[in-house]
């Protein structure tokens, strides 16, 4: 079974409609990075805070906002993670800068109000009481008030506790206790010792400036050594030729992935670098392949033109270039949709990456390698 | 069957078996990430320029002395920048006694004469000395306080060979504001005697002194949540936790948490003295600068007693100060630039998502790869299943952590894996459509695809490597195994498919089923 039986289209034929398209997508994002949304970074170059928050009865994000505006933190991005809208993402977006001092700290100061505003009253007359929460407190506590009552078991019951809390999250209600493997006994000591808290905080992320701007720091410099590794070895593997164009063609890349992903509510942290750095080695790959062709054929078929040879090769290798992203995309596509939320945003990327790297390898590199030819070789019957 | 084919296929066996077993039980081999066991990740910044300031504070001290011992006159010592200090008004005619002083004990100090000032700034290499000392220190320091606090496999070391950060990762730690404050407490521990107080602000205090501090006192305020006020106390302190022999948490006569101590025989005897001498007033206990409590001296207590600490502590509290005091106080203040504490719930979450994509992937792909290529599609899923045993073994080997963007890797290698097989299948197919024969075309595809394989899968691997290089924790963990997927995979995908079909396609082969 073959995708394209014997397939001949004349790639070469639309090279500036679609240098035209690529130039244009590439604009629309430079003017939307300049003029409109623009790229948001996120808290890993010491952006503000991220704090992923798990509810125990349903809530609705224009709640959580209202809240968040009592104390002047209306601002924060909120944005519900879960299906059942009961988990929640909360980035605050102010960003205390000082030149020198405790940065982090007011960043951390923030987390605290967001989380003491969603909290509100919930649990102080409870806590007043001496009651705990059940869905905050350590298990080393938590084992201690069991010792109590039933000395001997208080470990044993508190682990139990602990990670049936761990896979549902948060605990909802009491009876959710028995699913845990606790006796009515020790369900009923619980209910009346302790309280369910109203939220569990499952995760909280601060970089401070510092450290963010060494992550900016480190980022670029890995998409540049990057680049110039790619460059050398290409360049060394084939002609100059090639590796300029591999250059342009990976440049391109990371453009319209950019371009594209500003567009999104999506914030660049560090995984998207490294989706960045993945879509470019794996366009690069394709690219390769296709030079790779395009020598092998250039040794047997020496009178045909340049251009011509670059159409076979395209050609020949149309199957294997769709196969291949096909296989990728549909693993992106796995990830995308069912890899949670924490690596979403990366799958997001390697998605658009992964189609648009397609059209790169066929659009673009192989007129880039076309026209530094022309720039750079005398033609038949030039004045020299 | 031929020599060459069984060699190969003992490898091939072998290092399925080596990678199951350096693998198996996979629960127990395969590190799980901070991102996936939950836990604490924090960086943190030892300010250096406090060993430099105290080192400059006692220098000027041990300065002071010598001048009085000698008689030099001068107005003022006036401490500058980090690591300097200057004399000023220095009387006439000092200046050679001065200089002498200097040359014989201050050789750590360039100094310069302005007309009667002197300024004296700390030489590099020995402000160097205390800073790299101070960083080696607090890393000591913390790995004290993170074992007696009891924590399994954290991990506490320098970021980069040099510098003034520690990162330090704490698996399963829920309570992050406790670990927090246990760190950073610079718990510097003295008893001081009470001159005043407590009084409501530093005016009242200061009224019976006329208003100034007293050269040999200082002002210190009462820890907000333990004593309120202002008091006070000697600047020298009666004795100080360098005097501690043994702490440990207890509770004081009305059953409240407090931390007993007893003292070396040297801190012994000065506590013995200075509790006989001032029986009636009260002795202030000071950590960090904050008085948390100032017991009245009732009796004389004996160097080998000991005494009791009390501080309306909380049970933590109370361990927290024991679990500080053993592993003695930091030598410079410590800054947070980074914190990061995942839930065991989402890092649970996190497991269960990376599991479902990836079966959800390789099914897809090896569905894929059977509708498209019929048998010679499994000889690809052969290789795709061997590829991740290896990866997985090597993951075992190196010890290196699986994190979230770690699964990513592994599943978008599973993507990136059959590409070889693609390559090869694609020349396979395009060398049968020459007209050449079943075995030609197949040593032909293989040979054919090597180079571009070969060229591809480095690409790949170079952009890796730098992101490895530049990483942090979890993207290092993405390179790890991108890395590791795309060299097994030159491996699985043309070796092993090699092997496949040199021991299923009989010679007399005349159809091929891809």
């Amino acid at each position: 079974m073959r995708l394209f039986k014997t397939p001949n289209i004349r790639f070469m034929r639309y090279k500036y409609l679609a240098l035209g398209i690529t130039a244009l997508i590439v604009l629309a994002g430079l003017l939307n990075v300049i003029f409109g949304k623009g790229i948001k970074l996120g808290v890993d170059f010491g952006e503000g805070t991220l704090i992923r928050v798990i509810f125990k009865t349903p809530v609705s994000v224009s709640d959580i906002r209202s809240e968040l505006s009592a104390v002047g933190l209306g601002n924060s991005v909120i944005q519900e993670t879960g299906k059942n809208g009961r988990e929640f993402q909360i980035r605050t977006m102010e960003v205390i800068r000082t030149r020198e001092g405790p940065e982090l700290e007011s960043h951390e100061k923030q987390a605290n109000d967001v989380i003491a505003a969603l909290r509100g009253d919930d649990g102080r007359e409870e806590q007043a009481a001496g009651r705990l929460d059940l869905n905050g407190v350590e298990r080393r506590a938590l084992a201690g008030l069991l010792e109590t009552q039933f000395p001997g078991q208080g470990e044993g019951l508190a682990d139990r506790v602990i990670s049936q809390r761990t896979s549902l999250g948060i605990y909802s209600d009491f009876g959710e206790l028995s699913e845990a493997g606790l006796g009515s006994e020790a369900s009923s000591f619980l209910k009346e010792k302790t309280y369910l808290g109203k939220l569990t905080v499952i995760s909280r992320e601060t970089v401070g400036p510092q450290v963010g701007k060494d992550l900016r720091r480190r980022a670029t410099q890995a998409i540049i050594w990057s680049l110039i590794g790619m460059l050398i070895y290409i360049a060394f593997r084939f002609k100059l030729a090639n590796g300029v164009s591999a250059i342009f063609t990976l440049t391109q890349d990371v453009l319209i992935t950019l371009s594209i992903y500003s567009f999104t509510n999506r914030e660049i942290n560090l995984p998207i670098i490294a989706g960045l750095l993945t879509i470019v080695g794996f366009s690069i790959n394709d690219t390769i392949v296709i030079f790779d062709r395009i020598r092998e054929n250039q040794k047997t078929l020496r009178k045909m033109p340049l251009e011509e040879i670059m159409n076979l090769s395209l050609n020949q290798m149309l199957g294997r270039t769709f196969i291949t992203s096909g296989t990728v995309f549909l693993t992106v596509l796995a990830l995308f949709l069912f890899g949670g939320k924490v690596i979403n945003d990366f799958a997001f990327i390697m998605l658009v990456g992964t189609i648009e790297g397609i059209y790169s390898t066929i659009y673009l590199s192989c007129p880039v390698v076309l026209f530094w030819q022309k720039l750079f070789k005398p033609r038949k019957g030039g004045r020299r | 069957m031929k020599k060459g084919i069984r060699w190969k296929l003992i490898l091939t066996l072998g290092v399925t078996a080596l990678a199951i077993f350096l693998f198996y039980p996979p629960k127990d081999k395969i590190k799980l990430g901070l991102d996936l066991k939950g836990g604490i990740h924090l960086v943190l910044q030892v300010v250096t320029d406090d060993a430099v300031n105290i080192e400059t504070d006692t220098e000027i001290a041990r300065l002071q002395e010598q001048l009085k011992k000698k008689n030099v006159v001068y107005k003022a010592i006036v401490k500058g920048d980090v690591g300097v200090f200057t004399i000023q008004g220095l009387g006439t005619d000092q200046e050679a006694i001065l200089k002498n002083i200097l040359d014989e004990s201050f050789q750590e100090w360039d100094y310069s004469f302005i007309g009667e000032t002197i300024s004296l700034r700390m030489k590099d290499q020995a402000a160097r000395y205390l800073k790299e000392q101070s960083v080696v220190q607090a890393l000591e320091t913390i790995r004290n306080r993170v074992d007696q606090f009891g924590v399994s496999e954290p991990l506490i070391q320098r970021q980069g060979m040099a510098g003034d950060r520690i990162v330090v990762e704490l698996p399963g730690v829920e309570d992050p504001e406790r670990v927090k404050n246990l760190i950073k407490t610079t718990a510097i521990l003295e008893w001081k005697l009470v001159r005043a107080g407590p009084a409501p602000d530093e005016a009242t205090l200061l009224a019976p002194f006329g208003g100034t501090v007293p050269e040999d006192a200082q002002v210190v305020k009462g820890d907000p949540k333990r004593e309120a006020g202002f008091y006070l106390l000697d600047r020298v302190a009666t004795v100080s936790g360098k005097d501690l022999r043994t702490v440990r948490r207890s509770v004081d006569e009305w059953n409240s948490p407090a931390v007993s101590f007893s003292l070396n025989p040297d801190g012994g005897r000065r506590f013995e003295k200075a509790t006989a001498e001032n029986i009636g007033k009260q002795i202030a206990i000071v950590l960090d600068n904050r008085v948390i409590s100032a017991p009245r001296v009732e009796s004389v207590i004996p160097a080998a007693t000991g005494g009791i600490i009390r501080g309306r502590f909380t049970i933590e509290e109370a361990e927290d100060l024991v679990v500080v005091l053993k592993a003695g106080s930091l030598p410079a203040g410590i800054r947070y630039l980074e914190e990061r504490t995942i839930g065991p719930s989402l890092g649970a979450d996190s497991v269960r998502q990376g599991l479902i994509s990836f079966l959800v992937a390789v099914v897809s792909v090896m569905t894929f790869m059977i509708f498209y290529y019929r048998l010679s599609g499994l000889n690809a899923i052969a290789a795709l299943i061997l590829n991740n045993i290896i990866l997985f073994g090597a993951l075992a080997y190196f010890r290196a952590a699986l994190t979230l963007p770690g699964i990513a890797g592994i599943i978008l290698s599973v993507g990136m894996a059959v590409d070889a097989n693609v390559l090869i299948f694609e020349r396979i197919k395009e060398e049968k459509a020459l007209g050449k024969g079943i075995l030609n075309s197949i040593a032909t595809g293989f040979s054919r695809a090597f180079s571009a394989i070969f060229d591809s899968n480095l690409t790949t691997i170079i952009s890796a490597i730098f992101l490895f290089q530049f990483g942090t924790g979890p993207i290092k963990g993405y390179a790890t195994t991108l890395i590791i997927g795309l060299v097994a995979n030159m491996f699985t995908a043309v070796f092993v498919s090699r092997l496949i079909f040199d021991l299923t396609v009989p010679k007399s082969a005349k159809r091929l089923s891809i």
